[in-house]
Formats: structure tokens, sequence, C-alpha cells
């Protein structure tokens, strides 16, 4: 089945589709300091995300070669970990514990005030771009339900009028 | 021995890449058979002719063990083991016909055809249709639900397309890629119910690092990658009955 | 005269504001002109009182909580730093009825020390069992662990002492030991208090696990949902690499232990040993067959030992003491302490680390003071998000592997969440199936469909469509799940869907007298 005339063969065919442009120089920073270390891609992805505030799909045919690793394997695994994302989030990301512990303690009812205060769903951005609202399956937080995570910081038995506080906060960020 | 397997291998799917090791005995459904050790319970019951059902296991490939087709009872042992990632053991006694293990077989491949398009079940000639015979399911009893019937497909290729509809994420198309031809172009994007094969980071086949070598093609047991030149005309999806 | 004040940084009291009140005691103290040492300690687990606040006087360690920066005025009034009355005050913290009917092991130096201090660890026990354990062939050091009837804390029970003896016998080098810190399961804590609270025993508890099974690199692979977790686990590595507990000569001995922390992202089915390989190996988390066990053939191919953390926490001890000491607490077949976290709709919601035996019951209502709403308790999951519902009847079983067993439940990591009448178990359910679906690790298709078709069944029925035919295919999908999954995930995603159906058949619009579906 392989026929080169029909298919040449080269880097060019397979770079895949344009990419946005996005900061090389982070990334090779990140990919310099997991050199040679095993397992390295799980550490890679959370240094680029944490330096750019998400994995460039870009960045994906960049990582691949310092790894030694396909385009298609690095994919497989940003998509399969719900921590990565491939676009930017909103200003302030908000997780609300969506688990048992705190479906006890009101979750729900506090998840739709969320929902209805920042006018987008559970996994959108609101309108006004400033807060992601992101479900999360438990914080380990089990004895404060119901629990959210505030761009990484932890809040415990949060009641609506908390909520409201937290937004406002998260609204003010820059 | 191992020119007999060769043999059987000419006519038949192991199911598991065959060995080389000192003869293990065993018993599959009543009947004696000597495979070399580190074989697997499926390659000993096809050698034995008593093969099991299957869709991930194919013996170009290393055993998977997702399909959950290929379910056994094993003497002494709880529950129902995977014949393709069971190795052999001198005096085991596997049974791979009983009526626990029709039920749970048809229950599984009732969960394959609540996300396969309806229309191509009767008639079809690969290797799935010849899995719903030896299972002996032919629909399913969930209604209509969440499925990926709606994909587009995907003809980028000149020699091969892929529907993602007729997908089963047995991984075939996966592994071969990467154990047969060593190009990794193919992937799983996604995980759980939304699981989806993938050429590099979501690309059109003839833009992804695939080399179009057909390893996949040959591979996939339910002609979700298959060859153009089958389809006079071009290919069209059977459209579903009205409703 | 000092006076020593202890809030703690346990990321639970943070989350409640133990910051802020912090702050404000080293305000108000200067303020008042007094000298204090404020020590940010690790939690006592109770809570429902943190911030907790705790004042070292003449007659031991006064407490005080729940106890926010706004009060902090009133209760230096009160003469907090003589350990002075006041509404949030509690007495002698050790005579307080919930601490002191525990038997704390694992959870000894809970809420006692600074969990970044060497000193403090060494002062209160750290470090016997490692500096005794290398005095010992390792081979010793594997047969007390067996001795000790330790089985793995993280859910599956696995004797501890088995698994190490597999790792130490096998041929292959390198070996590593990996924890397993994806502590995932809704209810559960324990795993965090012990990475916040008490670094070192996990750490301890690890060398001693390299030195008796002959790896010499370990990896934690910690979940991303524990920032806190991590930033001490990386500070306390530091610290025992520069004072030469971890290096090229542990505490001297011609042994070589080293370890480092790897963050998930945010997959739970990672916290199932083969996929968390998976995922340490930098793929994804798919879940591996077995066998091959990961003791011979585990991370990277070599023989490996995967231990959940309060497991490992619980080594230090057992070198120290004996195996036979650890193991004269508990019940039949079920050894040893454990670590219980009441979670939920709980009034006293907290840690409560006790030998087998205790009953659900007693920890609900007597530890607990029963639900936070005041409403009747309606239903407890025990073990997880895999574990059965169970109603007030099954509530006198003590909390030990078998006997939850044996009504389909499971003990798994010990955590307990309490539901009031107000929860719906059709819903429940419903969500059983769907966490499995969003957890899935897609691999194999009784979980990665089932899951799904689990989920819309529950929703027909609850809408009352076809509800005899669908309650039957609902049944018929849990036997496929139970039987024909690759592992507990969709293996065991039925319990809590189907012991929902059993107890609580009226929510699902069911009729109450069910043909027995023995759960």
């Amino acid at each position: 089945m392989k026929n080169d005339s029909v298919l040449p063969r080269g880097q060019g065919r397979r770079r895949g589709p344009e990419f946005p442009p996005y900061d090389t120089a982070a990334v090779a920073a990140i990919l310099d300091r997991w050199r040679d270390q095993p397992g390295n891609l799980l550490p890679i992805l959370h240094g680029v995300q944490q330096a750019l505030g998400f994995v460039p799909p870009g960045a994906v045919g960049q990582i691949a070669k310092a790894i030694n690793r396909s385009r298609a394997e690095v994919h497989g695994v940003i998509s399969f970990y719900h921590d990565f994302r491939t676009s930017q989030p909103g200003r302030a990301v908000l997780k609300l514990c969506q688990a048992e512990s705190c479906q006890a303690c009101g979750s729900r009812e506090l998840t739709a005030h969320a929902e209805r205060t920042l006018g987008c769903k559970l996994g959108e951005t609101s309108p006004d771009g400033a807060v992601t609202l992101e479900p999360v399956y438990c914080l380990g937080n089990c004895a404060c339900s119901p629990a959210a995570l505030l761009d990484g910081e932890l809040h415990g038995r949060v009641t609506p009028q908390g909520l409201d506080r937290l937004l406002a906060q998260a609204r003010r960020r820059p | 021995m191992w020119s007999e397997l060769r043999d059987l291998r000419e006519g038949q799917d192991l199911g598991t890449p065959p060995r080389g090791g000192e003869p293990v005995a065993l018993v599959v459904d009543g009947k004696p058979v000597t495979v070399p050790a580190g074989s697997s319970v499926m390659l000993a019951a096809a050698a034995g002719s008593c093969p099991v059902p299957k869709l991930c296991a194919t013996d170009t490939l290393e055993a998977f063990g997702s399909c959950r087709v290929c379910l056994v009872e094993i003497q002494g042992r709880k529950g129902y083991p995977a014949a393709c990632t069971t190795l052999v053991e001198p005096g085991m006694v596997v049974t791979t016909q009983s009526p626990r293990l029709h039920e749970l077989r048809q229950g599984v491949v009732e969960l394959y055809l609540s996300d396969f398009p309806q229309e191509d079940v009767p008639g079809g000639w690969s290797e799935l249709h010849e899995t719903l015979q030896q299972v002996g399911v032919a629909s399913h009893p969930y209604g209509q639900g969440e499925n990926h019937l709606q994909a587009p497909v995907d003809e980028s290729n000149p020699y091969f397309l892929f529907d993602p509809a007729k997908c089963i994420v047995c991984s075939r198309c996966v592994r071969a890629c990467e154990e047969i031809q060593g190009t990794f172009a193919l992937t799983i994007q996604g995980r759980g119910f939304a699981s989806q094969v993938a050429a590099s980071q979501g690309e059109r086949f003839l833009d992804s690092e695939c080399v179009s070598c057909g390893a996949c093609v040959q591979a996939c047991p339910t002609q979700s990658l298959v060859e153009k030149s089958l389809f006079v005309g071009g290919y069209h999806r059977a459209q579903p009955p009205k409703a | 005269m000092t006076i020593k004040i202890c809030v703690p940084r346990d990321a639970a009291a943070l989350s409640l504001g133990a910051d802020a009140t912090a702050a404000a005691i080293a305000k108000a103290a200067r303020q008042a002109g007094q000298a204090i040492q404020l020590v940010r300690t690790s939690s006592r687990g109770m809570f429902w009182l943190e911030p907790f606040v705790e004042v070292e006087t003449a007659t031991g360690r006064v407490g005080y909580g729940p106890v926010t920066a706004e009060d902090v005025p009133g209760l230096f009034a009160a003469g907090l730093l003589r350990g002075g009355a006041h509404p949030l005050a509690h007495g002698v913290v050790e005579a307080m009825p919930f601490l002191a009917r525990q038997e704390r092991l694992t959870f000894a130096r809970a809420g006692l020390t600074d969990p970044l201090s060497l000193a403090d660890y060494e002062t209160h026990g750290g470090l016997r069992g490692l500096r005794r354990a290398l005095g010992m062939a390792p081979t010793a050091v594997v047969e007390e662990v067996v001795a000790s009837g330790l089985r793995g804390r993280g859910g599956a029970g696995f004797p501890t002492g088995i698994k190490w003896r597999t790792v130490a016998s096998a041929p292959a080098q390198p070996k590593y030991v990996v924890i397993n810190a994806d502590e995932g399961d809704s209810g559960t804590y324990s795993d965090r208090m012990v990475m916040e609270g008490d670094p070192y025993v996990l750490l301890e508890g690890m060398a001693i696990a390299g030195y008796a099974t002959g790896a010499s690199y370990g990896y934690i692979y910690l979940r991303s949902e524990y920032p806190h977790a991590l930033a001490v686990l990386n500070e306390a590595l530091a610290t025992l690499r520069a004072r030469g507990v971890y290096g090229r000569n542990v505490l001297g001995a011609d042994f070589a232990f080293d370890a480092e922390v790897r963050v998930g992202a945010g997959a739970y089915i990672c916290g199932e040993e083969t996929a968390l390989l998976e995922s340490l190996e930098g793929k994804r988390g798919m879940v591996r067959f077995k066998p091959p066990l990961p003791a011979i053939k585990g991370l990277f191919g070599q023989p490996t030992v995967v231990n959940n953390v309060v497991s490992l926490a619980s080594v230090p001890i057992i070198l120290d003491r004996g195996g036979k000491h650890y193991a004269d607490y508990g019940m039949g077949r079920s050894r040893g302490t454990l670590p219980i976290q009441l979670a939920g709709n709980v009034k006293r919601a907290g840690l409560v680390e006790k030998a087998f035996g205790v009953t659900l019951r007693q920890l609900i209502e007597d530890y607990g003071g029963g639900t936070r709403s005041g409403r009747p308790v309606r239903a407890v999951q025990v073990g997880g998000p895999l574990g059965a519902y169970f109603d007030q009847r099954l509530l006198d079983l003590p909390l030990d592997y078998e006997a939850l067993a044996q009504h389909k439940g499971m003990v798994g990591h010990g955590g307990i969440v309490v539901f009031d009448d107000t929860v719906d178990m059709a819903e429940q359910a419903r969500y059983a199936m769907e966490f499995c679906a969003v957890e899935s690790c897609g691999k194999c298709t009784p979980c990665r469909i089932g899951s799904t078709r689990g989920r819309e069944l529950i929703e027909k029925i609850v809408r009352g469509k076809d509800v005899a035919r669908n309650h039957r295919q609902l049944l018929a999908l849990c036997d496929v799940m139970e039987n024909a999954s690759l592992c507990a995930l969709g293996g065991m995603a039925p319990w809590p869907v189907l012991s929902a159906l059993q107890y609580f058949p009226g929510d699902f619009g069911l009729p109450a007298k069910e043909p027995a579906h023995v759960v």
C-alpha cells in the first residue's frame, strides 16, 4: 500500500495542520529541566501548563521530538487527563467538588447557584471570560463539605453566600 | 509443535502470538491440548479446535484484554478470566462454552451493538460479524442512547477510509501501528465513552504521521478502517431505517 | 514567658481560614505585648472544630474551636493565653472524648508536631523503626511486617508483608517502591492528613520498604488535587536529604535510597495500581491485565512494591514495636487499626483511628454525633464511590473486611459518607454510573459502554419509562459489569447501584417488595 509517488516522505508532510504560535522558549526550558528523566511526559505537560496556562497544540510536536515519541502518543496522553487543557481558561479557575461527600452537604445546589451566577455551565467559561467553572471529583476536604478550589486555594463548608464572595474575588483577578 | 502452529495459523487466527517454549499439557473442553509455555489459553483453545469468540485479539498483536468477549472458565479460579491474557499452565482445565459464559458474552456484545450502526449488522462479513454469529447476538436491548454514529468519515487517504461509527475501540489499529509498523501514528484520544481513534493530533489521516502502510486496515475487525477499493462508486453510510 | 500556641496548617483547616486565625493571634499577642511561639502543626483531625487553636498550659494543651479571625480579640479578652473559659473552649485536648476513645497508632502524632520539623518527629518516636530495620537482615524486616498482619489500607486489603516477600525474592534489578497517593475516593482524607501532617512517617516507611525489598528508589504518585501535600512532601524530602536520612547512606548505613513526588493529572483510575504505573511511565492511565503482578513486572517492567500511604505509614511503628504489637489490635483476619474518616452530612466529621471491630453506628452516632443537618441518617456509603450504600438496618455491622464483604460492602479506604433523609438514592445510583463513565479509562467494554448505558437505564426508570423491563435490564447490565470488567472500577460500580435498588427501591419508583436480588 505504500506508494512513494503519491505520498512524498519528509517531515513537512507529517507536520500536520498549522497551529497558532506559542512560547517555544518556555517549553524548551521545561523540556530541558526534565531531559532524560524516566516517564517525564506528565511532569513536562504540568510544567508547560503552569508556565503558559494551557498546553498549546503547537507544542505537541516540540515535546514529542524532545522525548522521542510521536505526536499521536503525546496527544493521546494530553487528551486522557482532565487536568490538561489545550486553550486558555478564564482569568480564574473555580473547581467545585461533585462527589458523594459534598453531595451529602448540598454541592448540587451550590453548583446550580454557581452556574446561574456566572451564566455558564460546569466545564465552561463565563461569558465575560473571568471564571472557568469546572467539576472536580474529591478534594480530600470531605470533613468540610462542600468544598471548592479557586486557583489552588482550598475552601470548605462553602455556602451560596460564601460562593458569591469567592466569585467576586475571582472576577477581580487581572 | 511450532510447525503445527504455523500450519494452523495459515487458515486460522490463533488469537495471540505463538511462542516457543517447553510443551504444556492442559485440557480444553474435555480435550487434551499441548502448546508451548508462554502461550495463551486462547491459543490453546484454537489449537484444540475449540476457538473462543474474540474481537480485540489477533495473533499478529500482543494480547490486550479489552473486549471481554473471550471470557472462559478455569477450574479452581474465581471469575471469568480472559482467554487472551491468561497463560497456560500444566494441568489447567478450561471450559470455553457454558450457559454462564454465553450469557456474559452476549451481554458484552450487546453493549458493542448499542453503539454500532444497526443497518450494518445484517449481511456483513467482517470479523465482527463472525463474532456476532458465534455469540448469537444480532440486536441490543438498549434503545436509542448516546453514540458515535454521526462522527464524520475520514476519506483523506487515497487507499483507505476511516468510519468512526463502526469503531469498537479495540485498539487493534493503534497496536498495529506501534507493534507491526513502529510508526506510532495512531492513538486513542480522550477516554471512557469519549474514546476515539485519532491520527496524530486528531488530524486527517493524510495530514498525520501515518505512512499509509495499511497495517491498521488489515488489523481492523469491523471494517471501520477499510480499503476504498471495496466500494465501487464510493463509500456511503447506510441510512438508518425510517422510524 | 513565651506561650506556645498551635494553629494547624492542614489543608482542611486552611480551607476554613486558619491562616487568618493565626495572623490574628500573632497580631493580638503583639498588641497585648505577650511573647508567643506560634507553631503551625498538623491537625488533630477534629475538623468540625477547625480552625482549632491549642494553647500550651501547665495542665497540658487546651483547645478552642472553631476559631475564626473575628473570634480572636474576644478570646484574648477571655484569657486565651491562660486557657481561660470561653464558649469556644474544649478543655484539655487529650481528654476530649472524640480523641480519648481512639487507638491512634498511625496517627499518634496528629496535632502534636510541626510536620516539617525532623526534631519534633524524632522526639515523638520518629526514625526508630528505620534505625531498627537497618540493623536487621532485609528478610527479617519483611517477616516482621508479615507478622503484623498489616493489610493494604488502600482498599484491596492485600497482606502487605506477602507483597514485600514477592518483590524481595524477585531477582531483577532495579526495583522500585511506589506510593499510591492518588486518594480519590470521596469521603477519604487520611492519606492527605498523613502527607501534610506527618510526612516523615511516610518517607520513613518508604525507606524501610526499599531496604526490605532491595529497592533504592521510590516514587510518590500524588493526585494533583492535593497541592498542599505536594509542597509539604517536597520540603520534607529536601530536609531528609540534607540530614542524611535519604541519599547514598541512609542514616549512615550501607543502603542508598531516595524518592521523588510525581503529580497525577485528574484521573481517578490512576489510583488503580497498574493504571498508576502506566501514568508514571508517561502514558495514558490505562489498566493493565494481571498477571503479571507489579511485584514482578511493575514500573518500567521491574519488580515494584505498590503500597498505599497509610499502609506505609504504619510500617515504622511495626518495626519499632514489633509486628505482634500491631497484630494484637483488631479481630479475625483484620489486624491492627484502621484510620476511619467520617465525612458528609455528619456533625463531628473527623479522623477516628480504632482497632477493627467498632460498628458503623458507633462511629456515626457516638463519634460523629449524627447528622450535621440534625435530620435522621438515611443512607451511609462506606468505602468510597464503589462501596455499597447501607440503610439504618445495617449500621450495627462492625467495620471489618469480612463482615462488610458479606453484605457487598467494603471497608475500602475507611471513608464513611453520611446522608440524611433528604437524599434521593436513585440520584445517587445514577451518579455512581455517571462517575464510572467520567473516570473510565475506556479500555474494556463493560465499563466504557456499560457505565453510560447504566446511567441511561436509571434515568429511564426514574422517568417512569418501561420500568419493569429497564429494571431487569439494569440488573443484567450490572451482572455483566461485575463479572466481565477488566478492573474494579467497572467491576464494582454496580455495588452502589444494586444496594440503592435493594434498600431504597421506592426512590426509583419501584415497588417495595422486589424479588430478592442478593446484593
